[in-house]
This record gives C-alpha cells, sequence and structure tokens, in this order.
C-alpha cells in the first residue's frame, strides 16, 4: 500500500517546492535567506490566509488523508446563518491580513528615540557571548559532523548521509 | 467546604467591586495564547480560552476561544490571531474573542465593570491607543487600569510566600516565557525596571512550530497540524541536564532508550484527539534520570513495571523499525526520540538554531547586570519562573545548571518555578485589583472621554 510508506506521505509538498530552491541552494547567499525564512516561519500560524485556495486544497485531499471529514455530512436544517455567524465569517475570510507587529514596529521608529530611553529595541536580549553553535544532524538529531556539499544541510554518520542524499537534499519543507 | 471558598471569593469581589462604585471588577491577562479572564479577589479565573478565532477544515464557520478549544476537528483547523509577536495587530478580531469573553463567559456588561487588563511590556503607543478604543468605545467599559505581567506576577509569588526573601525584599526577577517570548524582569517594589527587562524572542509558539518542523522533515508532514503539535510538546517534551548523554540513549535500540516513545494521531473517525500512546513508557525518562516514584493516570509507576512496559512496546515495534531516528509504526503513530529535549533545548541555546540571540541564563544574567549593584545578589536569590513555557519538567534544574557558571561566586543563584506558572499573573492582577486603594488608580471613560487615550495613559506608570 502506498499510503504506508511516510515517505511518499511527506513528499508531495516537498516535490512542489523542490524546483525552485534546489538552484539557489547552491549559493551561500541563498542559503542564508533560507536559513532566515525558516527562523521567520517559527511565527506562523500555519494559516492558509487565502481561503480559497485553502478551499481548494481541501477537496485534493478530501480523498485520502481526510475520510473523517468526507463522510460527515452537512449539518441538516440551519441554512439560515445568523447575522453574527456571517460577520464572524467575513471576518475571518477576510484577505486583507491586519498590518504585521513588525511593521506597525516600523512605522513607530523607535530608532528615533535616545539611546537611554526604553523600548522594544533596548530590550532584545541580542547576540550570545559565550559557546559556538552546535550543529545537529537534520536526519536524525544527533550531534553532526558532516555538512553536505551540496545544500549545507547536517548528517552525522554514511547511514544518515544517505538518507539524506535519497530523501532530501535540496528538499524543504514549507 | 468548596461552598465557603466559593461564598468568600464572592464576598471579596462584591467588596472590591463596591470599594471602586462597579457592579464587577474584571480581571483579564490578554496573552497572546490565552486569555484569563475572571473577577477580582478570586483564587483562580473563570475562563482560560484560546486568544483565537479558529476553523475546522472543510467547514465555513469561525468558532471563537472556547469554541476553538471544545472542537473535535482539529486536524488542519485554520486559526487566525488578534496578536503577533505578544502584540496587538488586529482589533476587530479581539473584539470578537473579548465579546465572547464577557458576554458569554463571565456574562458581565462592560458599562457596570472595571477592568484590569494584563499588556505586554513596551507596548507600542499606536497598540495603546486601539486597545483603549477596544477597551472605552467598543466594549465601553466604566474604567480601567492596565498593568504588566511581570509586577503581577511578583505581587503573586510574594503573596504565595510572605515569609521568603522574594516578599520581604520585595524584589525579584521574573523571567515569564509564554506564547510569544520570553522576558527577564528586575520588580522592586512592585514596579518593573523596565530599562533593566530582556527579551528573547522565542516562546511556546516558536517552539512548536520547531517539533512541526523537524517531525514534518523526520516523518510526517504535520505542517498544518499545530494545533496536534502543541498537545504532543506539552505532554512530550523536557528540558535535558546532559544533551550530549541524551542524545545518545535517545539513539540506542531497545530497552536502554528510555527516551523514545508514541504519540497516537488522531484519524478523525476512532480518534478525535492525539494522546500518548503509553503515558508509562513516556514517563520513563524520569525514572532513569532520577530515582523518584510518579504517578501517571492516578496509577502508581515503579521501574520494573515500566521497564515491561517498554519491552512489550519494542516487540510490537520490531520489524517496522527504520534507521531513522523517527520511525512511523503504523498511519497513527508518531514516535519520539531526541525532539522531545531538543525542542525545548532551543530557549536555551537559540544560536544552535542560527539564531543570533543569547540564551535564557545569558538574558537573565544581562538583565540583573543592567540593575545597580546593589541589587544584583537579591534579584538572584529570587528568579521565579512563570508562563506556560516555564512548564517543560526540569526546566528550572537545568536553568541553574546554566545560570550558575555565568555568575560571580559571591552570588546565591536560586530559582523557584511558581506553584501555577499560566495563571500566576492572572492571581497577581486579582489580588491587586482587590487591594483597597486600587479605585485610585483607575481611568473612568469619563476622563477618557474628556483626556484622550494618551493623558490617560501617563496615569497608569509611576
Ligand atoms: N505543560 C506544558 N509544557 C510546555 N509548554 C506548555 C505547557 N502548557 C502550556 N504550554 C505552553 O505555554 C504557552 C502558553 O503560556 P501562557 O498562557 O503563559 O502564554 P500567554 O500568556 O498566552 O502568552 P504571552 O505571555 O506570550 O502573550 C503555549 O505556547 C503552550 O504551548
Ligand atoms: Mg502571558
Ligand atoms: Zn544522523
Ligand atoms: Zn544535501
Amino acid at each position: 500500500m502506498e499510503d504506508d510508506n511516510p515517505l511518499s506521505r511527506q513528499s508531495s509538498r516537498i516535490r512542489k517546492i523542490a524546483p525552485k530552491l534546489s538552484a539557489a541552494l547552491l549559493d551561500p547567499n541563498t542559503r542564508l535567506q533560507v536559513a532566515q525564512a525558516r527562523l521567520d516561519a517559527l511565527e506562523n500560524d500555519g494559516v492558509a490566509l487565502d481561503t480559497a485556495e485553502a478551499d481548494e486544497d481541501e477537496d485534493a485531499f478530501a480523498g485520502d488523508e481526510d475520510l473523517g471529514f468526507s463522510q460527515k455530512k452537512a449539518p441538516k436544517g440551519s441554512k439560515r446563518k445568523t447575522r453574527q455567524a456571517k460577520a464572524l465569517e467575513r471576518l475571518g475570510n477576510t484577505k486583507k491580513a491586519p498590518r504585521t507587529f513588525l511593521e506597525m514596529l516600523h512605522e513607530t521608529n523607535l530608532e528615533a528615540l535616545p539611546a537611554h530611553v526604553p523600548s522594544y529595541l533596548t530590550a532584545a536580549v541580542g547576540p550570545p557571548n559565550s559557546g559556538s553553535r552546535r550543529h545537529f544532524c537534520s536526519v536524525c538529531g544527533y550531534l553532526s559532523t558532516y555538512t553536505c556539499p551540496r545544500c549545507g544541510a547536517r548528517f552525522c554518520s554514511s547511514q544518515c548521509q544517505i538518507v539524506h542524499n535519497d530523501t532530501r537534499c535540496q528538499k524543504f519543507v514549507a | 467546604m468548596e461552598r465557603s471558598v466559593a461564598a468568600a471569593e464572592a464576598e471579596a469581589a462584591a467588596t472590591a467591586a463596591a470599594a471602586v462604585g462597579v457592579e464587577k471588577i474584571v480581571v483579564l491577562d490578554n496573552g497572546a495564547g490565552f486569555c484569563k479572564a475572571g473577577f477580582a479577589g478570586h483564587q483562580d479565573p473563570v475562563a482560560m480560552v484560546p486568544n483565537c478565532l479558529g476553523r475546522p477544515r472543510g467547514s465555513k464557520r469561525w468558532l471563537v476561544a472556547d469554541q476553538v478549544q471544545e472542537c473535535d476537528d482539529i486536524q488542519g483547523l485554520a486559526v487566525r490571531r488578534p496578536m503577533d509577536r505578544g502584540y496587538l495587530i488586529s482589533p476587530e478580531l479581539e473584539k470578537e474573542v473579548w465579546d465572547r469573553i464577557f458576554k458569554v463567559l463571565l456574562n458581565v456588561k462592560p458599562a457596570d465593570c472595571a477592568l484590569l487588563l494584563v499588556e505586554p511590556l513596551f507596548n507600542l503607543p499606536s497598540i495603546q491607543k486601539i486597545t483603549d478604543e477596544l477597551v472605552f468605545e467598543d466594549l465601553g467599559f466604566h474604567s480601567y487600569y492596565v498593568a504588566d505581567a511581570p509586577s503581577l506576577a511578583h505581587i503573586y509569588e510574594a503573596n504565595r510566600r510572605p515569609e521568603s526573601l522574594l516578599a520581604r525584599s520585595d524584589c525579584s526577577l521574573i523571567v515569564d516565557s509564554g506564547f510569544s517570548f520570553t522576558h527577564a524582569v528586575p520588580v522592586f517594589q512592585k514596579f518593573t525596571m523596565n530599562y533593566a527587562v530582556k527579551r528573547l524572542n522565542l516562546g511556546g509558539k516558536a517552539l512548536t512550530n520547531y517539533l512541526k518542523e523537524l517531525v514534518s522533515y523526520r516523518a510526517w508532514n504535520m505542517m498544518d497540524e499545530t494545533y496536534l503539535m502543541e498537545d504532543v510538546k506539552e505532554k512530550l517534551c523536557f528540558c535535558s541536564t546532559d544533551v550530549p548523554f541524551d542524545l545518545n540513549v535517545s539513539r540506542k535500540r531497545g530497552n536502554s532508550n528510555y527516551i523514545k516513545c508514541q504519540y497516537v494521531l488522531p484519524d478523525g473517525v476512532k480518534y478525535k484527539r492525539g494522546f500518548v500512546k503509553d503515558p508509562g513508557a513516556a514517563a520513563a525518562v524520569h525514572l532513569k534520570k532520577k530515582n523518584v516514584e510518579i504517578e501517571v493516570n492516578g496509577k502508581h509507576i515503579d521501574e520494573d513495571n515500566v521497564r515491561t512496559r517498554v519491552d512489550t512496546d519494542r516487540a510490537s515495534v520490531g520489524t517496522t523499525e527504520t534507521r531513522r531516528n523517527v520511525i512511523v509504526v503504523d498511519e497513527q503513530e508518531l514516535t519520539l526520540t531526541n525532539e522531545r529535549f531538543m525542542v525545548p533545548e532551543m530557549l536555551f541555546h537559540p544560536a544552535d538554531l542560527g539564531m543570533e540571540e543569547a540564551g535564557l541564563a545569558e538574558c537573565i544574567v544581562r538583565a540583573v547586570s543592567a540593575c545597580h549593584p546593589d541589587l544584583q545578589a537579591l534579584f538572584y536569590s529570587s528568579v521565579v519562573l512563570t508562563g506556560g513555557s516555564m512548564l517543560f519538567p526540569w526546566c528550572k534544574e537545568k536553568l541553574e545548571l546554566e545560570l550558575r557558571p555565568l555568575i560571580p561566586d559571591e552570588f546565591d543563584v536560586h530559582v523557584t518555578l511558581t506553584d501555577s506558572p499560566i495563571t500566576a499573573c492572572w492571581r497577581g492582577g486579582s489580588l491587586l485589583a482587590a487591594s483597597p486603594d486600587f479605585g485610585d488608580c483607575l481611568v473612568s471613560k469619563r476622563d477618557y472621554e474628556e483626556q484622550g487615550s494618551l493623558r490617560c495613559r501617563r496615569r497608569f506608570f509611576h
């Protein structure tokens, strides 16, 4: 059964993005950008803000991975929505994303304050003093000693290198 | 017994409200992750609900706050949050959450209530303005007061341990690690020393997303399952006090790998929610580390018992084991090993991830070092951990280990995890709002209408 193979399931998403990235990853500058994008992603809500697109995705997946949903019937009766529910729907689905905090921060121009005035900027902890960066294997999480020459990913052993080359090299989860 | 506690609380709440001349005093810790809301004078908040709207996959209907929490369709749940990086960015979304909290969960009329609102440190003036509008114009509160989380956590801790050095010196170093960020904050005589505050841009949200990323890269694609991964994180992650050692354990095969454990993923049919497959096996890590006895689901477990359970587990894994560290036993199971401690590790060493930020221990040292030298000993002897992300087992122990070498020998270091990290701040707010002179601090709707947001704001700070 195809679906029993975890790799087949995870790879659908990866393949979509890989071609664009693989070339870019060869360049150390873009590698840095990719690393930054990855850090920024840690603040994501994991929401597709564009709901139209999200709906298409749902249809595409309903067959294989969302059995629970597709078996369910639409709620009976209650076709008439309350006004509040409608307002909520509009609010939730609005494509206009609110301004982000970083945009609002930028507009506030805290840089113009004298250095002794405490602000969001002065409170930032700043770069580390001590210790250097430790590296961990991207495949298994163990301490790593090797770096992939093609994509810069880390691995710890020849076993993990094989896994990396076979399935993950130059592929990204976004 | 319980009845009398409730009665005493109700009385305290009524007295406090009467002193201010309102029907009720509402206390709201508006965390980016969770809103905690209730009445001044109570021990605990009435409502603790996600500060977001959520829409189940395939549904058109958006759920609000507690409805999101109760929803059974958590797979692929879409979420919209009024807060970004800890700060309010969408008053429209926040209004929906607050309406739900005040009108349904607390069942109060804002016009008859005073509000104590907890706001993030260094809130931007533009955000303060939209917050004031929300409070007075959209909800129409009678009056309000703004406090920050660390000073309230300090009030709570001082009240909880009246004999402690912390209470006697009225001085502490509060570490608040919630959903969006982590702050190290010296509090002196109930005031936050804001020039010394240090912030690490990491909190529970980033940790959950990191776990999600690791798992998606190594096993299943969980990128759309934030909600689920948050549960995995809260149930299975812990802080390692010896990373190289635990890394070795976690790559062993068989019995000696007491870190590896499974989480059963919901399938939407049989299991609506995910759960830890074998809590005994998951807890084995506690027994190996420290020889303490623990209880899981009220059942007493001793070490042998855990071993046999781990054995049976191994047997069932058997052939499906692959060379990868995260293995998938069948469609519904997720196996975790070193992810369990490498995720919280990020709070202590963000540099490992490529973040240009000092870790938690250094963050504390920098905050204390920015204070007057005469006070530094007091801060180090009263470090208090609060916020949901301090709930990882061994967080305090790990922090003590990492802190000690960074601090001169002549200072004592004493770290305490408060007894209720998620509600400590709310509880402090409840105490403050029920204190006799709380009324003097309030800004009324009329003040606001006459003087505007900016002038009123000045009153909140010393
Ligand atoms: N047992 C646990 N172990 C680890 N983390 C936990 C645990 N319980 C809750 N958390 C995390 O704590 C966070 C919520 O904490 P808290 O309620 O203190 O934050 P908040 O006040 O909403 O956010 P902020 O203060 O950043 O605005 C969530 O990210 C949640 O995943
Ligand atoms: Mg908080
Ligand atoms: Zn490896
Ligand atoms: Zn590679």
